[in-house]
């Protein structure tokens, strides 16, 4: 039930995003990953999910080599994920019950419906807005749809790519309560991928930072606030 | 140098996910005819009305061209064959693909873009789907059948519309101008518009989903995937209508010395 990234390089052109990154999120922890923009915390977690292939270094899910999969192979290992993106990246052409419901199309459709309320019970979301298409819904709303899509088909892993950018500081500490929640009350491993340092000490079991494509510090949130790098010192500053 | 390189790359690209879609199509048949069905009618119901009126309106054009030419011969009797044969040979398959690239195909690659760029895509992908097969293949297929469920409308009513200003501008009514059109429509003459058409839906099928699902770079990129999509559609189609056109005559002349004078 582990995530270990061992030795991960990636490069887009000419720029080293990751290079030789290694870590590992144990089984229930909650892992912050932050970073300046364009420092390979997205990439991170794509290619944890395979929608990214390393160019060298291995990922593993629990047993399973992510980065020796074949696309069929892949598409099972990316059912034991949740994955919300930076945008809820919501279907526009389908309802809020046909997006919560997208994962769970092996079961009945009076399973599913079961399990796609439960979900929105989940996130605070009642079963008004069962019918309502994304547009038709605020995006604090629109965020939550997509974390309840992610949690209908019960995943073990729970990724997070910048959660809150773009929300206000309510729906913010809203949503980052929320992940908190889930992970402790459904026992996933959760990384989220921040900026938000204030947001990591509250909730992180560890924090890793990330750095001109390595590592520049990784620790329980106590450690991290004793580190004297710059970059952290600066991410404290902000939090505060 | 560098413009040629990019137009290979993009040449190759498009043909590897061409085969990714027929490769998936044919592995998941079933599963997806309530998709195809739900696009074909939407594509079909967003392009009949401008393939009708710009159907008839080429009918008519095409009329009142050949009329000028057929005229210093004597021989407007020959008008309806004449007319008939080159909407469906080439006007009829050309024109609705123009159309079919202008509207369906950019509309395609804005929508595939668009989801590439909010990561729906890679949502779909995260939720153990294969997005080819959710939203490529529907459109794919509905794009190339359209094509030709349009191209019969385009083709009839171009051709009323033709008959139409026949009779209004040069006195010929409608008997007398489809009188001569068994002597230069045949069965052949239909295969090259069918075929021409089919070819033209597939090279606007593979450019616009191409184009759509690999746009990248936000919104700036969707609309560079759009811009795009429309140049090489246009420029695909031109250079498709060369080949289709060179390539049938030529079978046409082999099955006419294969069979003689009953092909």
């Amino acid at each position: 039930m582990s995530i270990s990234f061992e030795s991960i390089s990636k490069a887009f052109g000419q720029k080293q995003v990751l290079d030789q990154v290694s870590f590992k999120v144990n089984t229930g922890e909650i892992l912050f990953i932050l970073g300046k923009s364009g420092m390979g915390k997205s990439v991170t977690l794509k290619t944890i999910v395979g929608l990214l292939k390393p160019d060298a270094g291995d990922v593993s899910i629990g047993e399973m080599c992510v980065t020796r999969l074949d696309e069929e192979g892949l598409s099972e290992a990316r059912k034991l994920c949740g994955m919300v993106f930076q945008h809820p990246a919501l279907l526009d052409s389908l309802t809020v019950y046909e997006n919560v419901a997208f994962g769970l199309r092996t079961l009945s459709p009076a399973q599913a419906r079961e399990r796609v309320i439960e979900c929105l019970k989940l996130v605070h979301l009642d079963e008004s807005c069962l019918n309502r298409k994304p547009p038709e819904i605020s995006y604090g709303m629109q965020k939550r749809v997509s974390l309840a899509r992610t949690l209908a088909p019960s995943p073990r892993y729970l990724l997070f790519d910048e959660p809150t950018t773009g929300l206000d500081p309510i729906t913010t500490n809203a949503i980052n309560e929320l992940i908190f929640e889930l992970s402790r009350k459904l026992k996933v491993t959760s990384v989220v991928v921040s900026h938000d340092m204030g947001c990591a000490v509250r909730i992180a079991d560890r924090i890793l930072v990330l750095d001109n494509a390595r590592i520049l510090a990784m620790g329980s949130v106590d450690e991290i606030k004793e580190n004297k790098a710059q970059l952290i010192q600066d991410f404290l500053k902000e939090a505060i | 140098m560098g413009f040629l390189k990019n137009f290979l790359h993009e040449l190759g690209g498009m043909y590897l996910f061409s085969n990714e879609v027929k490769k998936t199509w044919l592995c998941n048949l079933k599963t997806d005819m309530p998709l195809v069905l739900e696009q074909v009618s939407s594509v079909g119901l967003r392009t009949l009305s401008t393939v009708c009126f710009a159907g008839f309106f080429v009918g008519a054009i095409l009329v009142i061209q050949f009329q000028l030419m057929l005229s210093q011969y004597d021989a407007t009797a020959f008008l309806g064959g004449l007319n008939t044969s080159a909407c469906i040979r080439e006007v009829g398959p050309l024109i609705i693909s123009f159309l079919l690239a202008g509207k369906v195909g950019a509309f395609t690659a804005a929508e595939l873009g668009t989801m590439r760029v909010t990561e729906q895509i890679d949502a779909i992908r995260c939720l153990g789907t294969n997005p080819i097969q959710y939203l490529v293949v529907p459109r794919y297929i509905a794009i190339v059948l359209s094509s030709l469920l349009l191209l019969v409308f385009g083709l009839l009513v171009g051709i009323v519309g033709a008959m139409l200003v026949a009779g209004w501008l040069y006195n010929i009514n409608s008997l007398q101008y489809l009188s001569s059109v068994p002597r230069f429509t045949d069965g052949w003459t239909v295969f090259c518009g069918v075929f021409k058409s089919a070819v033209y839906g597939i090279i606007v099928a593979t450019v616009s989903t191409y184009k759509g699902y690999n746009a990248s770079g936000g919104a700036k990129g969707v609309g560079r995937a759009v811009t795009q999509c429309a140049i090489y559609t246009n420029l695909f189609i031109v250079f498709a209508n060369t080949w289709t056109s060179i390539l049938l005559d030529a079978a046409h002349g082999f099955f006419k010395t294969l069979w003689g004078g009953q092909f």
